[in-house]
């Protein structure tokens, strides 16, 4: 196959109020894995959705060889030859291998599907893949790694001249990820070229021919992986960032008032321990797929445990339930507000009360005066901007929604608040007000356990931060004592 | 800007009106009903035409009452006719036997109706438990008991109705009035009472927050600390109960039991609920509604007859209606979002 290659020529996309990608001039070739890395929002998805024709660039052009691109929708890219496989499945789990493929495209003869040919074309992109999964097999008995590869099959079969892998190895365990990286060669051995967006900066040096860097929608740089060693890509990813510092105001106290021993759950966090002060923001880092959530929905009780027990002022818990840990005075705001935050179609006030349930009533019967009065102390606290209390919670922004979720829980007056992501996908102001919040609570002694893929978040806010790596954790630090790049590689290290 | 929020305004008035009248439009639909038919026929807006409406229709409405805690805490009860059939054998077997070997009838006949309870209460939890420790889908589990009951029932009569064993109150809770030949019938009274009490529960007590969460989204309702199988099986057990007091009433207007009574209930009292607005999806509907669409079902059944429609044609005209109703339920949800 003749030489291929996709270039970008000052491509620069721009949303309301911010500059997506700016100015971006970039060649991959073909027979080579290009990484493309930056930390979220540095632009590279949307980068991504450019070459795949869900958005259009502000200004600039794309070429595929010197073919000028443009695309008015997705399926433009693929007639184009360029395939994008993302990181969530599309696969019909009850179909087979085969039918998954070809889907919507099966070969027929007299108008009947020619199931041999189905299984026998299927069996020959495998065989170029070099994995041995057999055609006929359904996908729901397979891996996830096989699944993943499925999905690489099934866009080598449109005959890609590109193929964007987003995420690939996201789902998947370490020891899968060899076999997928067998796969993804063979793809590159083809001649298609191969873009590999990625945050696991570990699987570079075994995967990686070229590493592409982006930060805050600007090139930083683009560079064969051979020059460059781990510390030199995180500080290309992060660049010189100062943090804000929290409040000086803001001082645990010296007491104990939770106790995680020797916690764990097969499979995601093995013999977790350590020790929550009054008054404590306490940051839980480490890369996707560390068990950070998993740990934290345990500790509350959303997701059995196999062992170990927490002691909450005294008490120990063995094996919790989100009830008994709310009487604890534990609260938690989960990862997905719209689908375990909250109930979406009911009101405002409502979503306020649901967790104080019974603090709002008299017993058995509800009290609807002081309901309205928990809502509406929440609303101004919280500066929750809301039509009106009965509005329903789908209506507001993601902002305030999290605000929603986290009042619900301040109704209940916690004494520790579990934090799963609490600013994911809301803007900055809003952040910097959930982060208000936090302190705030923990000047009046509630301590919070904060979970964030954002590392410069943790530094912003905590008062320490335990590191967890594949289900442990492995050390401690203060954000006075590491600054971004060191923590990156701290959450990194002991990798492969 | 001044151009923008004179435009901006009426929208949002119009967009409230409409989303006003969705919310009331069996309401709507229901007075323009009730005046037509007073127009056309004066034997409609008699006392005793509305006193006829209300004992024919309050059989299913007081199971439709409980339906609709069932249906706002997202889940469905298939069993319900079979429990009625249930209730009347168990009561009528009851006062048979017992009786037979020495008892007292009205004795023997409470028995039979706290062993109804008993059994209501049993029911119930099964369906819960099952629904919410299985993860069963209620409509499988309650189809399943939909033909199990209807077997016991079948097993506990002998396979015959158990006729004229009751003692003579029991007729009452059928066929008895309260004021005279003229005056208000039991069931209907019974009605109103569970009206009021599933009322207040939904509304009024954390029980009926409960079940609007669970139904609302019940993944966030167990993380925010409530009892997500406990409040399940409170609904499953009162519609059940509500099951059970209609079938005394129902064996009590014919004085008999038998296995075959209470057959298809289901539907009409489930299509009450959902014209009362209820969504099939949880979450979302009122007791008053479900006051509206029982009414409703019985307005349109009793204007229906007295124009002499032919009963086939009442089925399609029925019909129409549960579609005209789940129609607006989810337009409304699309104006709404």
């Amino acid at each position: 196959m003749s030489a291929l290659q996709i270039r970008t020529e000052h491509i620069t996309k721009d949303y309301p109020g911010t500059r997506a990608l700016d100015d971006i001039s970039v060649t991959f070739d073909s027979g080579k894995v290009h990484a493309l890395v930056g930390k979220n929002g540095s632009g590279k998805s949307t980068l991504v959705k450019i070459f795949s024709g869900a958005i259009k660039p502000t200004a600039g052009d794309f070429f595929l060889n010197d073919e000028k691109l443009h695309f008015n929708s997705t399926s433009d890219s693929y007639d184009k030859g360029i395939v994008t496989v993302y990181q969530e499945m599309s696969l019909v789990p009850f179909l087979s291998v085969a039918e998954n493929i070809f889907l919507g495209r099966l070969p027929k003869k007299n108008h009947a599907i020619d199931w041999r040919t189905t299984y026998q074309m299927a069996g020959e992109l495998l065989q170029k893949m070099k994995v041995d999964i057999d055609p006929r097999e359904k996908v729901y008995r397979l891996s996830m790694w096989q699944s993943q590869v499925v999905e690489i099959t099934k866009s080598l079969s449109f005959n890609p001249k590109v193929i964007l892998l987003d995420e690939p190895t996201s789902a998947l365990a370490q020891h899968e990820v060899q076999s997928l990286f067998e796969a993804v060669r063979a793809l590159r051995d083809q001649g298609v070229v191969v873009l590999y967006i990625t945050h696991k900066l570990q699987e570079l040096p075994q995967i990686a021919d070229t590493v592409t860097v982006l930060r805050d929608g600007k090139l930083v740089g683009s560079v064969p992986m051979r020059d460059v060693e781990h510390k030199d890509i995180i500080n290309m990813m992060f660049g010189e960032i100062k943090t804000r510092n929290r409040p000086n105001d803001i001082q645990m106290q010296d007491d104990v008032i939770m106790e995680v021993k020797g916690l764990r759950r097969e499979g995601w966090y093995q013999d977790v321990n350590f020790k929550l002060q009054r008054g404590e923001v306490l940051g839980i880092a480490g890369m996707l797929g560390s068990g950070r959530t998993e740990l934290l929905r345990g500790i509350f009780g959303a997701d059995p445990v196999d062992g170990g027990e927490v002691v909450i002022e005294g008490k120990t818990y063995r094996k919790a339930n989100p009830i008994k840990m709310k009487d604890a005075g534990v609260g938690l705001t989960p990862e997905n507000r719209k689908t375990e935050g909250l109930i979406l179609i009911h009101s405002i006030s409502d979503n306020l009360c649901y967790a104080s349930l019974n603090l709002t009533a008299n017993g058995w019967v509800e009290n609807k005066r002081k309901r309205h009065a928990f809502a509406q102390k929440q609303v101004d606290e919280l500066e929750i901007k809301i039509p009106t209390l009965v509005a329903p919670c789908e209506s507001l922004s993601g902002g305030n929604q999290q605000k929603v979720v986290v009042g619900n829980w301040l109704n209940n007056s916690p004494k520790i608040m579990l934090y799963d992501e609490p600013s994911r996908g809301i803007d900055v102001s809003a952040k910097q007000q959930i982060f208000e919040i936090m302190w705030a609570q923990a000047r009046k002694g509630v301590s919070s356990i904060f979970v964030s893929t954002e590392l410069e978040e943790l530094l912003e806010v905590c008062h320490r931060i335990l590191i967890m790596r594949h289900g442990r954790i492995v050390d401690d630090v203060k954000p006075e004592e590491v600054n971004i790049n060191e923590l990156y590689e701290i959450c990194m290290r002991g990798d492969n | 800007m001044e151009n923008t929020t004179a435009v901006g305004k009426p929208r949002v008035n119009q967009k409230k009106l409409q989303i006003f009248l969705l919310d009331h439009v069996i309401e709507i639909f229901l007075a323009v009903l009730i005046i037509y038919l007073t127009i056309r026929m004066d034997s409609f807006m008699t006392w005793s035409n509305w006193m006829n409406i209300l004992r024919s229709n309050s059989l299913k409405g007081v199971i439709a009452l409980g339906m609709t805690m069932v249906i706002i805490a997202g889940m469905i009860d298939l069993s319900i006719g079979s429990t009625v059939a249930l209730a009347g054998v168990i009561v009528a077997r009851s006062c048979r036997d017992f009786t037979a070997g020495g008892m007292d009838l009205n004795t023997a006949c409470v028995i039979g109706i706290l062993i109804s309870f008993a059994v209501a209460i049993l029911i119930g939890w099964l369906h819960g438990t099952f629904q919410h420790r299985m993860g069963m889908p209620a409509f499988i589990v309650t189809l399943v008991t939909l033909n199990a009951l209807y077997g016991l029932a079948g097993i506990v009569s002998g396979g015959y109705p158990i006729a004229n064993q009751f003692p003579q109150w029991f007729n009452q809770l059928g066929m008895g009035r309260v004021g005279g030949q003229n005056g208000v019938p039991i069931p209907a009274i019974v009605l109103i009472i569970s009206f009021l009490v599933i009322l207040f529960i939904m509304n009024y007590t954390t029980t009926g927050r409960s079940v609007y969460a669970v139904g609302g989204n019940p993944e966030s309702a167990r993380l925010s600390g409530i009892n997500v199988g406990k409040t399940k099986i409170i609904a499953f057990v009162a519609v059940q109960i509500f099951a059970v007091i209609s079938g005394f009433m129902n064996s009590g207007q014919v004085m008999a039991g038998s296995f075959s009574f209470g057959r298809g209930w289901e539907l009409d009292v489930i299509s009450a609920v959902v014209i009362g607005g209820s969504s099939m999806s949880g979450g979302i509907g009122t007791v008053w509604g479900t006051l509206i669409g029982i009414i409703f079902m019985g307005v349109i059944t009793n204007g229906m007859t007295l124009l002499n429609f032919d009963i086939y044609t009442q089925y399609v005209v029925r019909g129409i209606i549960m579609f005209l109703a789940v129609l607006i339920s989810s337009y409304r949800a699309k104006v709404k979002a």
